[in-house]
C-alpha cells in the first residue's frame, strides 16, 4: 500500500534537488490547505485573481487542485490532462488527515473512517482564451 | 503540561521532546522525533505509511471501535483537586488499561486466525497439485499386475485340472 509504483522518473528535473523540496522555506501547499481552498468563496477568489506581474502568467491561469500557476490557457488545459493532475485529484478525494485523527489512532476515541469528497477539475472558461 | 500526540505516528510527545512545526497559516503540528517530521515534510500520508498508528487503524490491523477507547479524551475544563477523586481516577485508569490491553490482544488473535485457516486450505491445495512428488504415479501398479497374473495362472491351472 505505502510503496509507490512510479518508475522512469530518474531524469525528471523535479527529482534533481530533493533536499530543497523538503525544506520548509519554499513549502508547497498541503492537501488540507487545498481542501480549504476548494470552498466556493475562496475558490472563486483564487480563480479570478488580479493581474500580478510577479507571478507566472500574471496569476491568470491557476490550477486550484495542484496550487500552480500556468503561463496561458493552453498549458493549463494541457496540465489537466497530465498524470500529475489526475493523481492530485485522486489524493484530494479523501478527507484530509488531521491531528484529531492522529489522536483517535492513539487510543483517544474510536476510529472514524475518512469520508470521500467529490473532486472535479475546475471548469474552463472559454472566453478567457 | 500535557502529553501531546504526534501528528504523524500518534506516539506520545513528552514536554521537552520532539519538534513543533508552525505552518504559515498558524496551524501547528507536533512530532515525536525527526523521523516523523521528515516524513511530514516529504508530504507522506500517515494513512498510507505502514508504520504509523493511523495506518494500522485504517487497515483494520488493530481494535478500532470499542468502549474502552472512549475514556482517554482531551478535556479542556480544569477540575479542582480532590484527593478522593484523584485516587479513584488512578485506580480506574489502571483497570481501563487492563481491559483495553486484553481486548486488543484478543482482537489481534482473532484476526490472525483467518490466516491460519487460509494457510491450511492452501497447503491442502498444494498437496493435491503436487501429489506426484509424494507418491509416484506408477507406484503399486507392478504389484497389481503380478497379482492379476497369479490369479490368471491359478484359473488356468484349475481349468487344466477340470479337463483331466
Amino acid at each position: 500500500m505505502g510503496k509507490s509504483k512510479q518508475t522512469g522518473n530518474h531524469k525528471s528535473d523535479k527529482k534533481k534537488n530533493i533536499a530543497k523540496t523538503w525544506k520548509t522555506k519554499r513549502r508547497t501547499k498541503d492537501l488540507d490547505q487545498i481542501h480549504a481552498d476548494m470552498k466556493p468563496g475562496t475558490a472563486a477568489k483564487l480563480l479570478h485573481q488580479e493581474v500580478d506581474y510577479d507571478v507566472t502568467g500574471c496569476a491568470q491561469h491557476y490550477c486550484l487542485h495542484c496550487a500552480r500557476y500556468f503561463v496561458d490557457m493552453r498549458s493549463l488545459k494541457e496540465h489537466f490532462k497530465t498524470k500529475v493532475h489526475k493523481r492530485r485529484l485522486k489524493q484530494l478525494r479523501e478527507e484530509p488527515y488531521t491531528q484529531e485523527e492522529a489522536e483517535r489512532a492513539a487510543g483517544m476515541g474510536s476510529y472514524i473512517p475518512p469520508k470521500t469528497v467529490e473532486v472535479k477539475t475546475q471548469p474552463v472558461e472559454e472566453d478567457m482564451a | 503540561m500535557r502529553i501531546e500526540k504526534c501528528y504523524f505516528c500518534s506516539g506520545p510527545v513528552y514536554p521537552g521532546h520532539g519538534q513543533m512545526f508552525v505552518r504559515n497559516d498558524c496551524k501547528t503540528f507536533r512530532f515525536c522525533r525527526s523521523k516523523c517530521i521528515k516524513n511530514f515534510k516529504k508530504k507522506r500520508n500517515p494513512r498510507k505509511t505502514r508504520w504509523t498508528k493511523a495506518f494500522r487503524k485504517a487497515s483494520g490491523k488493530e481494535l478500532t471501535v470499542d468502549n474502552s477507547l472512549e475514556f482517554e479524551k482531551r478535556r479542556n475544563i480544569p477540575v479542582k483537586y480532590n484527593r478522593d477523586l484523584w485516587e479513584k481516577t488512578v485506580e480506574a485508569m489502571k483497570r481501563v488499561e487492563e481491559i483495553k490491553q486484553k481486548r486488543q490482544a484478543r482482537f489481534i488473535m482473532n484476526r490472525l486466525k483467518k490466516g491460519k485457516q487460509l494457510e491450511k486450505e492452501e497447503a491442502i491445495v498444494e498437496v493435491k497439485k503436487n501429489i506426484h512428488l509424494i507418491k509416484a504415479p506408477h507406484a503399486g501398479k507392478a504389484k497389481k499386475l503380478e497379482d492379476k497374473m497369479v490369479q490368471k495362472l491359478q484359473e488356468d491351472v484349475d481349468m487344466g485340472d477340470e479337463d483331466v
